[in-house]
């Protein structure tokens, strides 16, 4: 019996893990898609994220996790890394100047549709002698590139604390604890975390959008008109129903 | 012993989220690749290598390059000095995908123009190879 789990193995575990919470149902929560459908983006630029936590390296290594997930839900996304040192070509290397800067004049300097800004509020890990809790959150926002408003926003918390098992020997269970939490405290597990954590934030249904151009979706996994949160309180009869037209972009 | 039941087990276990697994494209670890190069930025040859990979794995396949991958990859050569080989696979992005034109004609642009500058010997595996190690 294995009562601390080597690094390589913990990262697929903690994927497998997550998969299997994937599929459970979640009832999404109500958000208002109305500008989202209005707007409906075929592109996403993925800027530079903006770190609030104490660790320097969070930033470059987090903005990694961002574009697969997102170009996988059916939209084109910038090269990431292009888009960073064309950023910092223009003297932009700040990603809080970046953040400031108006949505429609960086749509407009990439052509892109919207822009999605991505903060790092928590990145850490608390080593607590038995166990190490480490800790992700990130603020998501997406921004139209022709209006500037905020088409969608999302808030994400991951959790990952190595579980201890018993195996009735105190002394043995303890020790095991303890390398465990050593070895997490040394090399965290952030990647897999952040990874989880855009995963939860862009699926759809759930808190993330709809389908983009590109997903064999598209189009047919629209949110019912009763989750536009900005319709009226349905009246006694069936109402109109304001029936969201396919608008796309030219 | 009972290794098909395994087997079965692990698979059903698996098709279970099959409509999550499905993914849209081969992106043959770009974002580890990213994140390893970010770490360790000295390793950037290795972060070039599996742009070009993607890129090629996807073309003999037939599939979709990723979005974005040609024109990363033809950003690297750029940064190399390798401005010919850099239009053409921003041309590449700028064709499979409309969304990145205006962004692609403003790197073409760019990229000629550096071309123009530059002496003719610089051009090729021997200028890059000056500026990729510095």
């Amino acid at each position: 019996m294995t009562r601390h789990v080597p690094i390589a193995m913990r990262a697929p575990a903690l994927i497998l893990v997550a998969g299997l919470l994937g599929c459970a149902a979640h009832a999404p929560p109500p958000k208002d898609y109305s500008k989202f459908l209005a707007a409906r983006p075929r592109s996403i630029l993925v800027v530079p994220v903006v770190n609030n936590s104490v660790d320097v390296d969070a930033p470059v290594y987090f903005l990694s996790t961002l574009p697969v997930p997102v170009a996988e839900r059916g939209y084109y996304v910038f090269p990431v890394n292009m888009v960073k040192r064309v950023l910092e070509d223009d003297g932009l290397s700040d990603a809080s100047l970046v953040h400031q800067a108006d949505a429609t004049r960086l749509c407009n300097l990439f052509g892109a549709d919207s822009v999605l800004f991505v903060t790092i509020q928590r990145w850490d890990a608390k080593y607590m002698v038995l166990t190490t809790k480490v800790t992700v959150q990130f603020e998501y926002a997406l921004k139209d590139g022709r209006t500037g408003d905020t088409l969608w926003t999302e808030k994400r918390t991951m959790v990952y604390q190595p579980k201890q098992s018993s195996s009735g020997n105190g002394l043995a269970d303890l020790v095991a604890a303890v390398v465990s939490a050593a070895v997490e405290k040394a090399a965290p597990s952030y990647m897999p975390l952040a990874r989880q954590a855009n995963a939860a934030a862009v699926r759809y249904p759930g808190p993330g959008f709809p389908a983009g151009p590109y997903s064999p979706l598209h189009g047919k996994d629209l949110p019912e008109p009763s989750s536009l949160a900005a319709a009226p309180p349905p009246a006694q009869g069936t109402g109109a129903s304001p029936s969201p037209a396919p608008a796309g972009r030219p | 012993m009972h290794k098909p039941l395994l087997v079965l087990l692990a698979s059903v276990v698996v098709s279970g989220c099959a409509s999550q697994q499905q993914t849209l494209y081969a992106w043959g670890g770009y974002d580890e690749s990213l994140h390893a190069y970010y770490k360790h930025p000295q390793e950037r040859e290795r972060f070039v290598d599996n742009l070009k990979t993607v890129v090629l794995q996807a073309e003999q396949e037939g599939r979709k390059v990723p979005p974005g991958i040609y024109a990363e990859y033809g950003y690297a050569l750029y940064e190399e000095g390798q401005y010919g080989p850099a239009v053409g696979y921003f041309k590449k992005e700028h064709e499979l995908w409309p969304e990145s034109r205006i962004l692609m004609d403003k790197m073409i642009r760019n990229a000629q123009r550096q071309g123009s500058r530059q002496p003719a010997a610089a051009t090729g595996p021997a200028g890059a190879v000056a500026k990729g190690t510095p």
